[in-house]
């Protein structure tokens, strides 16, 4: 069993951001690609490619998710979204045949997440990304149970490479699962041990105390 | 809920003792035990049996179906049918695992025991995940656990339902609209 000095909050994985997740946070700073439809005045200097002072209309550039999602506006077309390279067509085809083949960390780290987060942006596919991510989970989710659940005082890193940050989350789970059953049957669980919060606690230095 | 709680749960069977040593019935919360005398057999709880036991103040009768041809009986079931078959005990595992390390020389044949419970263990967990797979590849909404003891159900809890959360999120991402504010719950 292990215990953690702080609880980490779970991503909220759905089109709902959980404010207070460290996953999210990350998350909102992937980068979307993304073309303007009204040209933004004295804001040449976040688009990196020109010297213009101006940001004209119709460029292509990228911003990140939170950036993205304040600015898009269905009356008021500021800007619009494209889909990233794995949301899009050819890649929902891929996941569509195979899920298990796919790298999904190199892929996102965040596939699921920030999949939920394009249906913010209506596009017209939308429908399609939704059960793409539903099918891509529930087809992923056989191997990762089996493999967090068989593996037992090994190297992990091999099985969780490939594996979305959501994933890993839950491959952690089944860990402690295992884990937790193999110390009991061993005997392990009825000796006494210091709790890693003792353990990792240091006295502090009268130095280090900010006055 | 961690192994070892599932376990002293399961210390508050029943299991027969033949004490040597006499005392009067004592009186506590959870129901009167005793009395005891030498030689006649009493039920009492295997906590405190193996309390008894390892100051050898008693013998362990092991329960009824601790027994070799038993334990193949309900192995071939287990193995035969497709769904969970009944188990012995609620708690048969932990009660194996308690007797067993305890009291091994009151039961005969223990280490073929041993083995047997760990057969029909593995038999009910890879059957539990293959359930477990086609309850969530089939999207579904609910399942019935029958004759899954709490140890083996506390074994797959934590990833079950983190995945069955994810999964539900991400169903509710197919019907725009009707997620919005539903996850507030920090």
């Amino acid at each position: 069993m292990d215990t953690q000095s702080y609880l980490p909050l779970q991503p909220g994985v759905g089109m709902e951001e959980n404010f207070l997740s460290l996953d999210d946070i990350l998350l909102s700073h992937e980068r979307l690609p993304i073309r303007t439809e009204c040209s933004f005045p004295r804001l040449g200097y976040l688009e990196k490619s020109t010297d213009a002072q101006d940001i004209p209309e119709g460029t292509k550039m990228e911003l990140p998710l939170w950036l993205s999602k304040g600015l898009y506006e269905k009356k008021r077309r500021v800007l619009s979204v494209e889909l990233p390279k794995v949301y899009r067509e050819g890649w929902r085809t891929v996941f569509n045949a195979d899920p298990n083949v796919v790298d999904l960390h190199k892929m996102g780290p965040y596939y699921y997440g920030l999949g939920s987060q394009m249906l913010h942006f209506d596009s017209p596919e939308n429908p399609e990304i939704a059960q793409t991510l539903l099918q891509t989970f529930i087809g992923r989710f056989r191997r990762n149970m089996d493999s967090s659940q068989n593996a037992y005082n090994e190297d992990t890193s091999a099985l969780v490479e490939r594996l979305d940050c959501l994933e890993k989350a839950l491959f952690t789970s089944g860990q402690s699962g295992l884990n937790g059953f193999q110390s009991w049957e061993k005997g392990r669980a009825s000796q006494l041990t210091a709790s890693s919060l003792v353990l990792n606690y240091r006295k502090r230095k009268m130095a280090d105390v900010p006055p | 809920m961690d192994p070892s709680e599932v376990e002293f749960l399961a210390e508050k069977e029943t299991v027969k003792i033949i004490p040597n040593f006499s005392l009067d019935k004592i009186y506590l919360i959870g129901g009167d035990l005793g009395p005891f005398n030498p030689g006649l057999p009493v039920d009492v709880p295997v906590w405190l049996a193996l309390n008894l036991k390892q100051r050898q103040k008693c013998r362990i009768v092991p329960p009824a179906w601790m027994d070799v041809e038993k334990l193949e009986e309900i192995r071939e079931l287990e193995r035969k049918e497709d769904t969970f078959a009944p188990v012995p005990s609620p708690y048969y595992m932990e009660l194996t695992k308690l007797l067993l390390n305890y009291a091994s020389d009151n039961i005969p044949k223990a280490d073929e025991i041993r083995t047997l419970v760990k057969d029909i263990w593995d038999t009910r967990i890879a059957k539990l995940r293959l359930s477990a797979d086609s309850f969530i590849s089939q999207l579904e909404a609910h399942a019935k656990l029958d004759n899954l003891t709490l140890m083996e159900i506390n074994t797959i809890r934590a990833f079950l339902l983190d995945s069955l959360n994810c999964m539900y999120k991400l169903r509710s991402n197919l019907q725009p609209g009707s997620s919005k504010g539903q996850f507030t719950d920090y």
